[in-house]
């Protein structure tokens, strides 16, 4: 239990909250605002992440210019996926989306000398040879965490010069979210999860409006592999797995599919789940070996999915009426 | 020659695996609207249940078969009580099935996990053993799921077609309101629905393990992508069309490693070639082979 009170522990679980928050807030305009079940979100933040890593390593680009054509590529991923499958029925396209991301991880993991394949990105060549990873995000972290020293004394490490850059841009995201929700594109967006035909006959095209939805959480979830990519600096291909989306889809339910703000509050609690499993050490949980407490992370997050869709499927802040079928 | 041989058996080993485990997902939906995330889990569990009852415990190995069949039965049937039911009277939408369905599947695997262990396992029957055929190696073991999901796949689709149930089953997806006014017991109908894809899942995965030899608890898991293009190939929500599409997928993925398709496709794209025939299907012909135009996609 002694882990719960070390500052550490949080300062982490806030970081992670961070990168998975603005992931969040990517699925959250996407189903919130434009009804689109996306259940694919992972690739975007993969295509990113991976854009980040090959172009660092291999051409030796800045960090930020490379996260700048990540993202740009993550919004086109989006836009490959919305033209081609956005206009099946919710459910074929949240299938339709799950095969894209899982194309796209096996893509990475049998391009062996663009991606690393299964060693990951340490076994990317540059010019210096194999395992070289470039400490471009120590260094970035490193700079912030020295200028934090003389304030906060030893508490100064990388999760928390993490939370310093990934937090202004999460409430930055979610104040434009909210703005954005305000404005009369929402409006029409909002009329389109209802009924398509209304908004069609008031001369809206309906496909272009939900495409510039898919695209904008793209870029969301491309953002969220910047930071990813800059929290962990080492990227597998099982880092992307499926699962990873449902992580995503646990904050947006847990704070309600239109709640901007409670998104803050959800995603602290997935940070909380996802960190603290190891640490959980009182009986029976003692009994499961370490690895196994592993397993106990998705378990949780299964049981937590399933029991709000039983209990409170508006979440913790939503509207009920959103969630259910008339 | 001998390859085309070759790739035509694998396929239709594969195939026939695919096609008893799109059934399941297949009426599942045609009768709940349900697209069933955990069906790959229960393929796992099947699998790693067998091979506990058999290997470890040294049971006979249809005796294991049988008694796995029977826990994806009734895991399945507890699941109906105390979720799917509750969740159909709250009138659950799309987006709640999804999740609940994912949320099923992940629980699920950290059981299997935690129960079974994370090591790769083997089934105590020879996977070396191998037949010669007009220049074409076939194992035993494929042989023998060959022959074992035929079987299967033919009483499957005579259940459907014959038995009281299977026509009250179709009767229901057709039109449930119909269905239920003219005295279908729905409860039953549905509850007959998991029964069958909990059996037909254990069944998949002991016939999966056995065909790949060596297996580990993420097997299920990465197939059920493969079992969504099957079925919406063999058009989303028709039984038959289920069977038919698992087989021409299985074969499809087989053969496109043959030279005349743009070279061969390397084996370890082989999962791609499924997601990418889902695409395309959803694409081009959405509606399924069996299909008509007029269905709402």
């Amino acid at each position: 239990m002694d882990a719960f009170v070390q500052p550490g522990f949080w300062v982490f679980v806030l970081a992670l909250a961070g990168i998975y928050g603005i992931f969040a807030l990517g699925l959250q305009i996407q189903y919130g605002v434009g009804g689109i079940m996306n259940f694919g979100h992972v690739g975007m933040m993969a295509v990113s992440g991976y854009t980040i890593a090959v172009l660092v390593i291999k051409y030796q680009w800045s960090f930020w210019w490379a996260a700048f054509v990540g993202v740009v590529l993550a919004a086109l991923l989006g836009a490959l996926l919305g033209l081609t499958t956005l206009r099946l029925s919710g459910d074929y396209f949240a299938i339709a989306s799950i095969a894209f991301a899982e194309i796209t991880r096996y893509w990475i993991l049998n391009t062996d000398s663009v991606t690393g394949g299964t060693q990951g990105t340490l076994a990317i060549p540059n010019p210096l040879g194999f395992g070289g990873y470039t400490n471009q995000p120590d260094l970035i972290l490193t700079w912030i965490s020295d200028r934090l020293y003389p304030i906060v004394g030893d508490e100064a490490s990388r999760d928390m010069s993490m939370i310093f850059i990934v937090w202004p841009f999460l409430f930055l995201f979610i104040w434009i979210a909210s703005k954005l929700q305000q404005t009369s594109w929402a409006r029409v967006l909002r009329a389109t999860r209802e009924d398509d035909d209304v908004p069609r006959s008031l001369g809206k095209n309906v496909f272009r409006f939900r495409l510039q939805t898919l695209v904008i959480g793209s870029v969301f979830g491309g953002i969220a592999g910047v930071f990813w990519a800059l929290q962990f600096a080492l990227l597998a291909p099982e880092d992307f797995l499926r699962i990873v989306t449902f992580y995503g889809w646990m904050i947006l339910i847990l704070a309600g599919a239109t709640r901007v703000k409670g998104l803050i509050i959800a995603s602290i609690f997935f940070g909380f789940l996802y960190g603290s499993t190891r640490f959980l050490e009182f009986w029976p949980l003692s009994l499961l070996s370490s690895p196994e407490r592993a397993y106990l992370r998705v378990f949780l997050i299964g049981f937590v999915i399933v029991l709000l869709m039983l209990k409170r499927p508006q979440g913790l802040f939503g509207k009920r009426q959103e969630m259910v079928l008339e | 020659m001998s390859d085309l041989i070759q790739y035509t058996f694998n396929g239709l080993v594969v195939g026939s695996i695919f096609a008893i485990a799109a059934v399941g997902i297949s009426l599942l939906y045609s009768v709940l609207r349900l697209v069933n995330f955990a069906a790959g889990d229960f393929l796992t569990l099947g699998a790693f249940l067998t091979y506990f009852l058999s290997v470890t415990l040294e049971l006979n190995f249809f005796f294991s078969i049988v008694v796995s069949m029977l826990a994806g039965m009734g895991i399945s049937w507890f699941l109906e009580l105390v979720l799917w039911r509750n969740l159909r009277r709250n009138k659950a939408g799309t987006l709640a099935l999804f999740l609940v369905a994912t949320g099923v599947a992940l629980m699920l695997r950290p059981i299997i996990q935690f129960l079974f262990g994370t090591e790769t396992r083997k089934f105590n029957i020879d996977i070396l053993k191998t037949y010669d055929f007009l220049g074409a190696r076939i194992a035993h073991t494929q042989l023998l799921v060959l022959i074992f999901a035929s079987a299967s796949i033919l009483v499957i689709a005579l259940f459907i077609s014959k038995a009281r149930i299977g026509k009250d089953m179709r009767a229901y997806a057709n039109n449930p309101g119909l269905a239920a006014v003219s005295g279908i017991n729905v409860d039953r109908v549905v509850l007959a629905t998991w029964l069958i894809s909990g059996a037909l899942g254990s069944l998949a995965g002991v016939f999966q393990g056995l065909v790949q030899g060596q297996f580990n608890n993420s097997m299920g898991e990465s197939l059920l992508l493969s079992f969504f293009a099957a079925v919406v190939l063999g058009t989303i929500g028709d039984a038959y069309g289920a069977l038919v599409g698992g087989l021409l997928l299985g074969l499809f993925m087989e053969l496109s490693q043959l030279s005349f398709f743009f070279g061969g496709v390397p084996s370890n794209y082989k999962p791609v070639v499924a997601f990418a025939t889902l695409v395309l299907v959803l694409l081009f012909k959405p509606e399924g082979i069996f299909g008509y135009r007029g269905r709402k996609v």
